[in-house]
């Protein structure tokens, strides 16, 4: 299945909500634009001075280039790039790509075309648990309030809602559950404390 | 049985908690109803053809006399006064509202019920044996496994939106109870000497189940030790998660991915993410398994001497032995203690308004029979009857003029009244067709009880459509209701089969007008009557003859309007 491309939601975002690994949930000011076109033009000039997320699969074509690989890793180096996985991105097949990432991205985002699929989920868990990703994970797309909880839990510390949600009742999904019956990326599950 | 810990319970209390607030959202508006309507799915709530339809939670089947009363007060207070027990071992209630809802689950988590994931495409209720515990040929009790998978399977985050629903089933008995190929994952438990020094290990078999596609699942791991099931079950799920078909709904099932990549590369790609996560903390320890173990112990059984079947049938008046012992011939079931049997309540009498169908004043009877006859503790039966495990055999003739008051004691109990049905179209917006006026017009044709034990061991099942919540597919006579130009049919399918030859029925022809249902039934019932051998069940004879004289049977007086039915051909 192909995905549809990404509308452009996060650039009209002024904030995004951000949950570190340990600490409290909390709204932050937005640095970071999504760039959405995958196709073999350069990076447009509209991002040329603002940091930017650019399709996973783009930074690939980018890398195999001799001619346009140098101006991105100059823009990389500055940490104003990081990637953005589609839903159907193997991101198990470009694990040493992602290994060598690490060096120039601030932080990744997974893309989640339709609320209800959950692919993203086990790209966030995967990048936590398997690929050794231990900055920022961010959740874009058609993210709703009701998938916050699952998303922190699998990995993601931060969340460009889509703008019709509500940032307050967004904030209060956290702390719905103070406990847990399996493990996640936030702690063990509660049940082994009494076991 | 299992007994909640305060974690399990704050759990489920903030669940609730959390539901209230997502209904309060719809209500209010500020949630669409595209958005809500998966939330509500993962909290059992349909929106069915008349009204919200609530799918309630029977972890592996097993529940106890209070819960029973509170499902009882929520059919009274909250719906028409009854309730529906399904297949998947769970319990519907088809008339509440979506206000009422937070507070039936309020009232359902006081006595360690809930209905999380009974529906959406997440892990589904687990299913075991409903004779787990007690049954004379079990070599592994099921229900700590089963427990220890409810839990960590409840809201586990990675896998809440699955490309399709995921159902699991556990069997530790050497018959199948469970029709275990016919689930996304049956996971069969096994205590082998030569095996892991003799300690629990289990079989995994993936990608089984119904539907439009009907596919018996395939063996794609042995003798797993039981610690390692999160891990080995993250990394299956994972795979599906990923790769699972999202582009088309009926293609979307586990089944279908494991099908496609042959069950040998689905296995390897799983076992090539277990080996990264299998050594990990997901695993379960021996001190959970401790905690969770302890509550399926043995109940306070007697020393009791096993009665002979003649022993227990003279403690009957003279007018009652032969109806008594009928009904310890097909709904009496052997016991691992002696003087102990396990009794299995039908919920199918003839001329029922639904199998699996139980009003409040039966529920709240059968609560009492459960305290006074069987340690407080039910069961729920696959094929939608309710079991009481721990019945003191010199109780059984008592215990059965109980029963007889509640008409709960009809003995036909694999016989071919004992008809698996769904809701069918007088209930569920996804049925093509009726189901329920089928079943009962079945049993009506069927109602002389000398006869139905003559025709011995026969299983019919009843679907409303394609979906197969009615299991038509692994009934010995399979009935599925097809929709034709806004006109109900039904199609026959003969030689299903549960338990451990399962099998998937086939299609005899095309299908019929459901006035015509009673006869198709009786001509093939006919032919088996005409060509049994001696003690020869329905389901030999159909193997031994073929389909051909059941075909033919079935068709000599049909009304020759039908035509095969393509719609549904093409893709069963």
């Amino acid at each position: 299945m192909s995905n549809s491309n990404p509308t452009k939601l996060i650039q009209s975002h002024a904030q995004v909500l951000l949950f570190p690994r340990e600490g409290k949930p909390f709204l932050a000011p937005n640095e970071w634009q999504v760039w959405d076109v995958q196709d073999e033009s350069g990076l447009p000039a509209e991002y040329a001075n603002s940091k930017v997320l650019v399709p996973f699969t783009w930074w690939r074509s980018q890398l195999d280039s001799r001619h346009e690989g140098s101006d991105v890793l100059t823009k990389a180096k500055k940490g104003q790039i990081g990637v953005w996985f589609a839903a159907d991105d193997d991101i198990l097949q470009h694990a040493e790509l992602i290994e060598s990432g690490k060096q120039y991205w601030p932080l990744v985002a997974a893309y989640f075309p339709l609320f209800r699929d959950g692919r993203s989920f086990s790209t966030a868990a995967l990048l936590r648990d398997r690929l050794g990703w231990d900055k920022e994970i961010r959740m874009i797309g058609d993210v709703l309030i009701d998938q916050l909880l699952q998303g922190a839990r699998v990995g993601f510390d931060s969340f460009a809602l889509r703008h019709d949600q509500n940032l307050d009742v967004a904030l209060k999904q956290f702390d719905l559950f103070t406990v847990t019956t399996q493990n996640s990326w936030r702690g063990k599950r509660s049940l082994l404390a009494i076991s | 049985m299992y007994k909640y810990d305060h974690i399990d319970q704050t759990l489920v209390d903030q669940r609730v908690a959390q539901f209230r607030d997502q209904v309060a959202r719809r209500l209010n508006g500020t949630l669409a109803e595209e958005e809500f309507r998966p939330l509500r799915l993962q909290n059992g709530l349909y929106h069915q053809r008349h009204a919200y339809m609530l799918r309630v939670a029977i972890p592996y089947g097993l529940f106890n006399s209070k819960q029973l009363r509170t499902m009882a007060l929520i059919a009274e207070k909250y719906d028409r006064g009854y309730g529906h027990f399904t297949t998947r071992q769970n319990i519907q209630y088809n008339w509440v509202t979506l206000e009422d809802t937070p507070d039936i689950l309020a009232e359902l988590a006081k006595v360690e019920m809930h209905a999380i994931q009974t529906s959406g495409n997440c892990i589904r209720n687990i299913t075991s044996d409903a004779f787990a515990g007690v049954a004379g040929d079990e070599y592994v009790d099921p229900r700590p496994v089963c427990e220890l998978l409810r839990q960590w399977s409840t809201l586990h985050p990675e896998f809440a939106h699955l490309p399709r629903k995921f159902k699991f089933a556990v069997n530790g008995a050497k018959e199948d109870r469970t029709v275990l190929l016919c689930h996304d994952v049956g996971i069969e438990l096994k205590k082998n000497k030569a095996v892991n020094n003799g300690e629990l290990t289990a079989d995994i078999y993936a990608g089984g189940g119904m539907g439009r596609t009907p596919i018996l699942g395939s063996l794609i791991q042995t003798d797993l030790p039981w610690q390692l099931l999160p891990s080995y079950l993250t990394a299956l799920l994972r795979v599906y998660n990923r790769f699972g078909r999202r582009d088309n709904l009926y293609k979307a099932r586990i089944k279908i991915l494991v099908k496609a990549l042959g069950p040998e590369e689905f296995a390897r790609q799983v076992e090539g993410e277990w080996l990264h996560i299998k050594n990990g903390d997901d695993n379960f320890t021996q001190a959970e398994w401790d905690r969770v173990a302890k509550h399926f112990t043995k109940p306070a059984y007697k020393s009791l001497t096993a009665l002979t079947n003649e022993q227990v049938i003279n403690i009957a008046s003279e007018a009652d032995k032969t109806a008594f012992a009928r009904w310890l011939e097909r709904n009496v079931k052997p016991h691992q203690v002696p003087g102990y049997a396990s009794v299995i309540l039908s919920l199918k009498p003839h001329g029922t308004v639904a199998p699996g169908d139980a009003t409040t004043a039966q529920m709240l009877a059968i609560a009492d029979l459960a305290d006074q006859y069987s340690f407080g503790e039910l069961r729920v039966t696959h094929e939608q009857n309710l079991v009481l495990a721990d019945v003191e055999q010199a109780k059984l003739y008592a215990l059965w003029q109980e029963a007889k008051k509640q008409k709960v004691a009809l003995p036909n109990v694999g016989l071919l009244t004992d008809i698996i049905a769904c809701p069918g179209g007088d209930f569920c917006s996804l049925a093509n067709a009726k189901s329920l006026p089928i079943a009962k017009a079945i049993q009506e044709r069927f109602d002389d009880l000398d006869y139905l034990f003559d025709l011995g061991d026969i299983s019919l099942n009843i679907s409303g459509c394609i979906n197969s919540c009615g299991h038509h597919h692994v009934g010995n006579i399979g009935v599925l209701g097809v929709d034709k130009d806004g006109e109900e049919w039904y199609q026959i399918t003969l030689g299903g089969e549960q338990g451990n030859d399962a099998a998937i029925g086939k299609v005899i022809g095309p299908s019929f007008y459901a006035d015509e249902i009673p006869d198709v039934i009786t001509n093939i019932i006919n032919t088996y009557v005409a060509h049994r051998n001696e003690d020869e069940s329905f389901i030999d004879a159909y193997g031994r003859l073929g389909v051909i004289p059941f075909k033919e049977a079935a068709y000599q007086n049909a009304k020759k309007k039908g035509e095969a039915d393509k719609t549904v051909g093409e893709d069963a």
